[in-house]
């Protein structure tokens, strides 16, 4: 119990659940309670708000009309038409998460700077329509009579029984929170949110992740809403005004926007802050400002983040075991099969504007083969890995995969129908841990109608992969601090746990030392034997040579030349794209 | 109201708005991030405007006309842009965009709450460029602000076309802003230049607030939706092109002056049922943010596509 106490930040958050508890035993003016209560329904928008904001990584500012729909649908359905609070409460999760989705479509494909726009018109929109309609808002003036929060027969007033509700929905909204995000799909979010491209390579549906972020965000935002006009007894357009999303953004950088403590500590202060800065008098405001801005720039992983960091600096744990390894078993290569075409490209071209990047390609990997894809730099190597894996569409050709075209399908479809693929330019999330950023490639890998991995798993088979590249003891390091050779088996090993028929390497050999690569090329060929395919793109022909087993090589996105390494090392074709015209004739 | 009147206010309001715009676009293109605080610093130059005018009032005891206060309100907005910089983007450029994008939130609540605590909520009014009133030009009745905000900002918009085209300060700053890296590779002095960017913005800013705030008034709550203006202008005109966001800005002015002036320019149309509620302000709002979102839904990348190169 002391130890498990002792270990992150635990002590220190018992500390602070500890005092909150104790907070309205001790001030227990009515006043106080109020105060409370609004704290704990800022707190329960703010869960809701890490969703998207922290753990998607997406500038949403429809967090507050989330917020005011919930609230305009209890206080309109509360006090027109006396409806209990049950299905008050349950409308006013329900519309948001409606909007949400009908939002989504459109809105969850732009970029970030339109997304924030977008975003923003649309709050702009309901809160004009909240004014504008009168006979359903009272405009501006709003409406009153919200009735109080009935249940199973008994009246909610504001005080205790108001306060515990809303401190009751927002455990369990914290416990929800945390129980989404603490295995293996936190993870995804992590390195999505950091590396999109990374997260897509590895299998993860991030439009599907954002998607599932809005909608939820937007429900715990509509139970907000509602137990906030409860709370006031009456609704005005104040609710869907902007000053209420930046209240809530504020809360989440704050506190820290990937943690639930975060949320809650980040609500608590920022509702307080006005009490405390009272003899600020009419310029607290500008210090709220102020604060948001010094906690941007001095603390941007919030006050849980700061903590969390300082401990781990001040009294640094130990690290903990790594998990026992729990080997994947890859299904073994039929020898009949061996030599087989696995993947197919056939006349692939390739545009960008008017540079003709590839230009009829047919490239084949056999079941069990390493392909070596040599060519001059810009003679199109990784545009066709792009187009393979379907970063790019092509403009002409079909990639097909075992029997079946993939051609144009989504980056994730590709990685979880077999493809996997490492990067010329290295695609690890530095605050992951090794074991992490290779775990995290587990999620896409349940099968159906069977239990979704657990991290625990996803770790113990993450950790037998480094085994097999010879990086276990790099486990429960950061990928950040790591040298670059271990760097270049982390993304192999990532690439691996998406147990794939073709594994495509982008200069793996960059930056290992001659014993790395020898050793790399040895546990290469070892993969290539148990019934891998291969496609290594590779400058270092020292490397490469005796590793392929077929060679292609591009210039000026065509094939120029194919083969064993021995021809290719022969063929005059080749020897002048690498070297020039001068070279063949001196 | 006559066609040619409301051709004229629109003009003016889509020159003061192409000030809004010009000066977001260059920071955007300088930064690659929102400076989510320009429409506040829109409105600080309406309030710097006021104060100014209150200092000057004892020296000018006939009023204090704006075409005075502009050349002082430019400089103290440069200064003010100046800050900008050093508060809410050196200390957090090496990190992603949105970082940016919420310090100058921050900053734009310490600007709205700043004038609140200086001037009240209540809207005030600065002073004409010359005098406020009418004038009439071949028959038809104009006001006279509107031609003076018409002059002065062709002059501003046309000073920063020669600043930045014909100048070797401005060469620097648009290398400044198309590459940063390059521009630091071949010896501009790139911090510099961007906090110069900064100020030019914000000095254009400043000087829109000052031509605005005369016939719409300040209230310190005004910054979001200027901030909102320039922001659709600027994605409708295509993010980082300057012809582009001057196009959006006067797109958004018809916008503002048109849908509401419709049943003056045509009377039936205000003898329809409703007619108050459908040609408001607020109506026409709602219709120009469904009509962004639609052209977001239909071209992601705007309008007219993106001047701003990604990097693959």
């Amino acid at each position: 119990m002391a130890a498990w106490l002792r270990s992150g930040i635990r002590l220190p958050l018992a500390l602070g659940i500890a005092l909150l508890v104790a907070y309205p035993l001790v001030f227990g003016s009515a006043y106080h309670l109020r105060v409370l209560t609004v704290a704990g329904i800022y707190a329960l928008m703010v869960l809701g708000y890490h969703f998207i904001f922290g753990h998607a990584g997406a500038l949403a500012l429809t967090q507050g009309a989330f917020f005011g729909l919930g609230a305009y649908v209890t206080g309109i359905l509360g006090s027109q038409l006396a409806w209990s609070f049950p299905a008050t409460f349950a409308l006013s999760i329900a519309l948001p998460v409606v909007l949400a989705a009908l939002i989504a479509l459109p809105v969850l494909r732009l970029e970030s700077h339109y997304f924030a726009l977008a975003t923003l018109g649309i709050a702009q929109v309901l809160l004009l329509i909240a004014i504008k309609w009168e006979g359903l808002t009272g405009g501006p003036n709003g409406l009153s009579g919200v009735p109080p929060v009935v249940l199973f027969g008994a009246v909610l007033p504001n005080g205790w029984p108001m306060l515990l509700l809303v401190w009751g929905v927002v455990a369990a909204g914290a416990a929800l929170a945390w129980q989404i995000t603490r295995g293996l799909t936190g993870r995804a979010f992590h390195l999505m949110r950091d590396n999109p491209l990374a997260a897509q390579a590895v299998g993860l549906d991030i439009g599907r992740l954002r998607l599932a972020a809005l909608l939820l965000g937007a429900g715990y935002a509509g139970a907000a809403g509602a137990l906030y006009v409860h709370t006031l007894r009456i609704i005005s357009t104040e609710v869907l005004e902007f000053p209420v999303m930046v209240a809530c953004l504020t809360m989440a950088v704050v506190g820290g926007r990937t943690r639930v403590a975060g949320a809650i500590l980040g609500a608590v202060l920022l509702v307080h802050l006005p009490e405390w800065l009272r003899f600020l008098d009419r310029y607290y405001l500008i210090a709220y400002g102020a604060l948001l801005l010094l906690m941007i720039v001095i603390a941007p992983f919030g006050l849980i983040g700061a903590l969390e960091r300082w401990r781990t600096r001040r009294w640094p744990e130990p690290a903990p075991t790594p998990p026992a390894p729990l080997p994947l078993r890859r299904p073994q290569l039929r020898a009949v099969d061996r030599g087989t075409k696995l993947l197919e490209a056939r006349g692939i071209s390739q545009r960008f504007g008017g540079v003709r990047a590839l230009n009829a390609i047919d490239l084949t990997v056999g079941h069990g083969e390493i392909v070596g894809l040599i060519g001059p730099n810009g003679s199109g190597k990784t545009t066709l890995v792009n187009v393979v894996t379907g970063v790019y569409r092509p403009d002409a050709g079909a990639v097909v995969l075992a029997g079946q075209a993939i051609t144009g399908h989504a980056v994730h479809a590709i990685a979880r129908a077999g493809i996997a693929r490492t990067f010329q330019t290295l695609n690890l999330v530095d605050d992951m841990t090794v074991l992490d950023a290779v775990a995290v490639a587990r999620r896409g890998k349940t099968r159906r109608g069977t239990p979704r991995i657990t991290l625990a798993r996803a770790h113990g088979e993450a950790i037998a992969l480094l085994g097999e590249l010879g990086i276990a003891e790099h486990a429960t390091r950061r990928c950040g601090g790591l040298a670059q050779g271990v760097k270049r088996r982390v993304e192999i090993a990532r690439a691996l746990a998406l147990e794939p028929r073709l594994l495509l390497l982008d200069e793996p050999a960059a930056g290992l030392n001659p014993t790395e690569q020898r050793d790399l090329a040895a546990r290469l060929r070892t993969l290539a034997a148990g019934g891998l395919s291969l496609l290594v793109i590779e400058h270092n022909m020292a490397f490469l040579m005796p590793l392929a087993t077929r060679m292609v090589c591009l210039d000026h996105g065509q094939v120029i030349a194919e083969g064993s390494p021995d021809t290719i090392r022969r063929d005059a074709r080749v020897i002048e794209a690498y070297l020039g015209a001068e070279a063949r004739s001196a | 109201m006559s066609l040619i009147q409301l051709l004229i206010n629109t003009v003016a309001l889509g020159a003061a708005y192409a000030l809004v715009a010009l000066g977001f676009v260059w920071v955007l293109n300088a930064t690659a991030a929102v400076n989510f605080s320009h429409g506040d610093l829109v409105m600080a130059g309406g309030f710097a405007t006021l104060a100014l005018a209150g200092w000057l009032a004892p020296l000018m005891p006939g009023g204090v006309p704006g075409l005075v206060l502009l050349p002082l309100v430019v400089i103290a907005m440069a200064g003010v842009g100046l800050l900008v910089s050093l508060l809410a983007y050196f200390p957090l450029k090496d990190r992603p965009p949105v970082a940016v994008f919420i310090s100058t939130i921050a900053l734009g609540i310490v600007l709205a709450n700043g004038a609140t605590a200086l001037f009240g909520a209540e809207p005030r009014a600065t002073p004409p460029l010359l005098q406020s009133g009418f004038l009439e030009l071949g028959g038809v009745i104009v006001g006279r602000q509107a031609l003076a905000v018409i002059v002065v900002a062709a002059l501003l918009i046309a000073g920063q076309h020669v600043l930045f085209a014909h100048t070797q300060l401005g060469r620097k700053l648009r290398a400044t802003a198309q590459d940063r890296a390059m521009a630091a590779a071949l010896g501009i002095p790139v911090t510099l230049m961007i906090a110069l960017t900064f100020a030019l913005a914000t000095a254009l800013a400043g000087a829109a607030g000052l031509l605005l705030s005369h016939s719409f008034f300040v209230t310190p709550s005004d910054g979001l939706n200027y901030m909102i203006k320039a922001y659709i202008a600027v994605t409708i005109g295509g993010w980082g092109s300057l012809l582009g966001a001057v196009a959006g800005a006067f797109l958004i002015a018809s916008f503002d002056v048109f849908l509401p002036g419709l049943p003056a320019l045509v009377p039936a149309l205000g003898a329809l049922p409703g007619a108050d509620w459908l040609f408001s302000q607020t109506v026409a709002s709602i219709v120009l943010y469904v009509l962004l979102l639609a052209i977001l839904v239909l071209r992601p990348h705007g309008l007219f596509g993106e001047a701003v190169q990604r990097r693959a």
